[in-house]
């Protein structure tokens, strides 16, 4: 199983929207598209679902073009960041009602449901409606929804933004063992790096409507193509120093450590976080982050010093990786 | 596909609202009466020019207006104190609202012949209440220069109950907080009424305006049944002047001159005042 | 009685009194309608009643002449909006301004002007006195009333629910079916009941349109009777006939009341 988009384009008015969009998702992949609010990923998700229809280029699922087929048929199934359940049905009847339209037996729509009811751990709930449930319950209707499809491709549109930070971290590991570990391929739209580094197993960034670097979660931190994804990629965010005209290094926090014989700083902000802690230093070379151990205590003489090899190096300007 | 879907509704108002006002723009053309033997013969303007020196159309044109004007203005003032007062909470509001709604449920030509014997001389209750008071007999029903009052009075009793829902619907949307705020600015129940309430009421007191004077532009019901045009053609509007042309006189071609041309007075009026309207600037809080 | 009260006394007084003056006239025999000096006691009879019910045609007829009308101008009505309204959410934002702004109009356009057109059809088609084809001109005057209503009801459901209802495998026919319109019926009733109520109120047009006295709709029975004689107005007939004519539409209003109420909010709200 495959998923394929070739230089695929879409343009509301003069602006485009996205474009050049070359993609490939193989078999049992999760390609998690990251990027700022507007940069056009929930587009892409709706051009691969049908939702909406590409100005330029074809988007092929398992090799067959799919530009012109209308969403019903595409066979894809879709976890939306609002969840869309039906709200006039009750649970047992939201995951009934696709398999009704689409001809399958009473009996083995009884025994299907049934099942996802069990996986999901959802059978208590099954006769409410979706606005008796909390948000991590509807979230596993929809995620339930969606594996009934049985489709040929998974799409998840930032399907734990309306979910707390706790919430968060309980679902997904249940997300990646139920869709991540089949066979099809997933694509799954997010703004939350860490999550994308957790889940996917290649992550293109995005930003304004292009891929500004596609790789797995270890190449993008470790070889961040641009300073943008630099950026964007790693918490807390990459120090930038301007050296000589045209050249910007970045630093990484957690690649900093305390040196007796480095540059001198001063502490001017410190946040303790238990296990790590974050020191806002202020230095010639102008302001630094820094992640260290949560049992240091800084000084009055703080000196900090990192190796050259960690240093990223960037050209001031276009913010291309320099070799 | 979409287009499936709208065509057939779309078509069926094209031809209801369309057609007749093609067909009355050819007729106005045409003599088709009596005289022609019911059979259309072009006659240039003529229609038109006796249009123009029609006393009867202009008198009814004025008639209207003010039945219109008035009874409007009325409905809109009455509306607002009533759902003033619908708008606070008390038990069995909504009981109270069902039953002030009964008016307008009903059809005009039911009331209609009701009303005029309320208001009839010597027989009529409004006539005893008179009586009682000490006023003198008040023949309501046949001065050329008061029935058309009756009508007004008939014709507010059925409709406010529409326009006080409208109004409702517009208190409605007002946030409670907007009146704390204004109490702790120092602002009293009066002065809350002015500068809070009206000015964000506007948008439906204008919508309840603009409908119900096209509404009562076409009375025709209540004026047939309840006075038949008279006293002396005091109360005639233009749609029954309209119905007489067709029915009693049978000259089609007049008939539609005469709606076509209280249309475009009336188009004219609406165009006008929302002119006026945009140009006081009243309309600027509407702006999006 | 403090003074809400009272105002609430007068504004009931003031709704109710004209229906309530036609409820005692109808039980009041027609010597005591003109003198008010009749003893209390020989006040009352049937005799309208049994007037009305034994005439020809019988009263009841007018009642369901106007049901029939009415019923099938809201099936119509009803079967041409909801499609249209759905279409017409899907248009692109100018177009649907520019629709909203002529429905509009159309809601407005006084439909009393119809009425020689209409009547001249229904002559050359020979479909006079047939009341479901003019169910066909009522369903006309109704849908835009019926269309600004249901497009905002389209409107107010979140937009991903047709989506998720496409990815489930759902043609448009389906989603309207199981999804859409269950979701906006509470719209529907509201439309349908105003829908229903126009009918049962509408004049002119049924006036010139129907002639046999056993076609007649309701409105058009009532002015009848009101100028039927030309010496004398049989008025205890007449507030007889006010008071079984009303009585079906009274109980509807009142049973309907919260639907009535706001189909008018939202089309007020939203329009």
């Amino acid at each position: 199983m495959s998923l394929t988009l070739q230089s695929v384009g879409r343009r509301y008015g003069d602006t485009w929207i996205l474009q050049n969009l070359d993609l490939e998702v193989g078999s049992g992949e999760c390609l998690a598209l990251l990027g700022p609010s507007g940069c056009g990923k929930s587009t892409a998700l709706r051009l691969i679902a049908g939702l909406d229809t590409p100005d330029e280029g074809s988007i092929r699922i398992n090799g067959e073009v799919m530009n012109g087929v209308p969403p019903d048929r595409r066979r894809v199934a879709m976890v939306f960041q609002s969840y869309a359940l039906f709200p006039h049905l009750c649970i047992r009847e939201n995951l009934n009602l696709g398999l009704r339209i689409r001809g399958v037996s009473p009996d083995d729509q009884r025994r299907r449901v049934a099942s996802i009811l069990e996986v999901m751990q959802l059978g208590s709930l099954a006769e409410r409606r979706p606005s008796e449930l909390s948000g991590g319950q509807r979230q596993r209707v929809a995620l339930a929804r969606a594996l009934l499809r049985d489709p040929l491709v998974y799409l998840l549109d930032e399907p734990m933004s309306n979910l707390d930070a706790q919430l968060r971290e309980e679902l997904r590991p249940e997300l990646k063992r139920l869709v991540l570990q089949g066979p099809q391929p997933v694509v799954y739209v997010t703004h939350d790096q860490q999550e994308a580094m957790a889940l996917a197993d290649r992550i293109a960034v995005l930003r304004n409507g292009r891929i500004e670097q596609i790789g797995t979660p270890r190449e993008l931190y470790e070889r961040p193509a641009t300073l943008f994804v630099a950026q964007f990629i790693g918490r807390p965010q990459m120090n930038l120093l301007h050296r000589e005209t045209g050249l910007i290094v970045g630093i990484r926090p957690e690649h900093l450590r305390l040196d007796r014989e480095g540059l001198p700083c001063r502490l001017i902000g410190r946040e303790w976080l238990g296990a790590g802690q974050q020191l806002l230093l202020e230095c010639s070379a102008g302001t630094l982050r820094m992640l260290c151990d949560g049992t240091v205590e800084p000084g009055d003489d703080l000196r900090v010093s990192w190796n050259s090899s960690d240093e990223h190096r960037f050209l001031d300007g276009s913010g291309t990786r320099m070799a | 596909m979409t287009w499936l879907l709208l065509t057939p509704a779309l078509l069926l108002m094209a031809l209801i609202f369309g057609w007749p006002m093609l067909r009355y723009a050819w007729l106005s053309f045409h003599a088709n009466s009596v005289l022609t033997g019911l059979v259309p013969v072009a006659n240039g303007g003529a229609n038109w020019m006796r249009l123009l020196a029609d006393d009867r159309f202009w008198q009814d044109v004025l008639q209207t207006s003010r039945f219109a004007l008035v009874s409007v203005t009325a409905e809109l003032f009455l509306a607002l104190l009533i759902a003033l007062l619908l708008d606070q909470r008390w038990r069995g509001r909504g009981a109270v609202r069902a039953l002030t709604l009964l008016p307008w449920a009903l059809p005009t030509t039911m009331m209609a012949l009701g009303w005029r014997w309320i208001f009839n001389t010597p027989y009529g209750p409004l006539e005893a209440v008179a009586g009682f008071v000490g006023l003198g007999p008040l023949n309501l029903m046949a001065s050329p220069q008061w029935t058309w009052l009756a009508t007004v009075v008939a014709d507010v009793w059925k409709t406010t109950p529409f326009i006080t829902l409208i109004l409702l619907a517009g208190l409605q949307t007002i946030p409670a907080d907007l009146y704390a705020a204004f109490r702790l600015e120092g602002g009293r129940s009066i002065q809350a009424l002015r500068d809070i309430t009206l000015p964000l009421l506007l948008p439906y007191i204008l919508l309840s305006l603009l409908f119900r004077l096209a509404q009562a532009f076409g009375v025709f019901d209540l004026i047939q049944v309840l006075t038949g045009g008279g006293p002396a053609g005091s109360t005639e509007s233009l749609a029954l002047y309209a119905y007489f042309n067709a029915m009693r006189f049978l000259d089609f071609g007049y008939s539609a001159t005469v709606m076509l041309g209280g249309f475009l007075l009336l188009s004219l009026s609406i165009l006008l005042g929302a002119l006026a309207l945009r140009l006081s600037g009243a309309l600027r809080p509407l702006q999006p | 009685m403090n003074r809400r009260q009272l105002w609430i006394s007068l504004l009931l007084l003031w709704s109710l009194a004209p229906m309530l003056w036609q409820l005692i006239s109808s039980f009041t025999t027609t010597a005591a309608l003109v003198d008010g000096g009749v003893p209390f006691l020989q006040r009352w009879t049937l005799i309208h009643y049994r007037q009305l019910l034994s005439s020809d045609p019988p009263f009841w007829r007018f009642l369901l002449n106007s049901t029939v009308l009415a019923s099938a101008s809201t099936v119509l009505t009803i079967a041409l909006a909801i499609p249209a309204a759905y279409g017409l959410v899907r248009l692109p934002q100018r177009w649907l301004r520019v629709s909203r702004a002529l429905i509009a109009g159309a809601a407005l356009f006084p439909y009393v002007l119809l009425f020689l057109a209409l009547l001249e059809l229904a002559r050359s088609l020979n479909l006079g006195n047939s009341l479901l084809a003019l169910a066909i001109p009522y369903s006309a005057l109704s849908l835009p009333l019926a269309l600004l209503l249901l497009t905002a009801a389209f409107e107010g459901l979140p937009k991903d629910l047709d989506d998720a209802a496409k990815l489930e495998g759902m043609s448009l026919v389906q989603r309207l079916r199981w999804v859409l319109i269950p979701l906006i019926a509470p719209a529907t009733a509201s439309t349908a009941i105003l829908v229903f109520l126009f009918a049962w109120n509408e004049y002119p047009i049924a006036l010139t349109w129907l002639s046999r006295s056993e076609q007649l709709t309701l409105p058009v029975a009532m002015a009848r009777i009101a100028g039927s004689s030309v010496y004398s107005v049989p008025y205890g007939a007449y507030a007889a006939a006010t008071v079984l004519g009303a009585l079906p539409l009274l109980l509807l209003v009142l049973l309907f009341q919260r639907q009535i109420v706001s189909g008018l909010t939202n089309g007020a709200v939203k329009g």
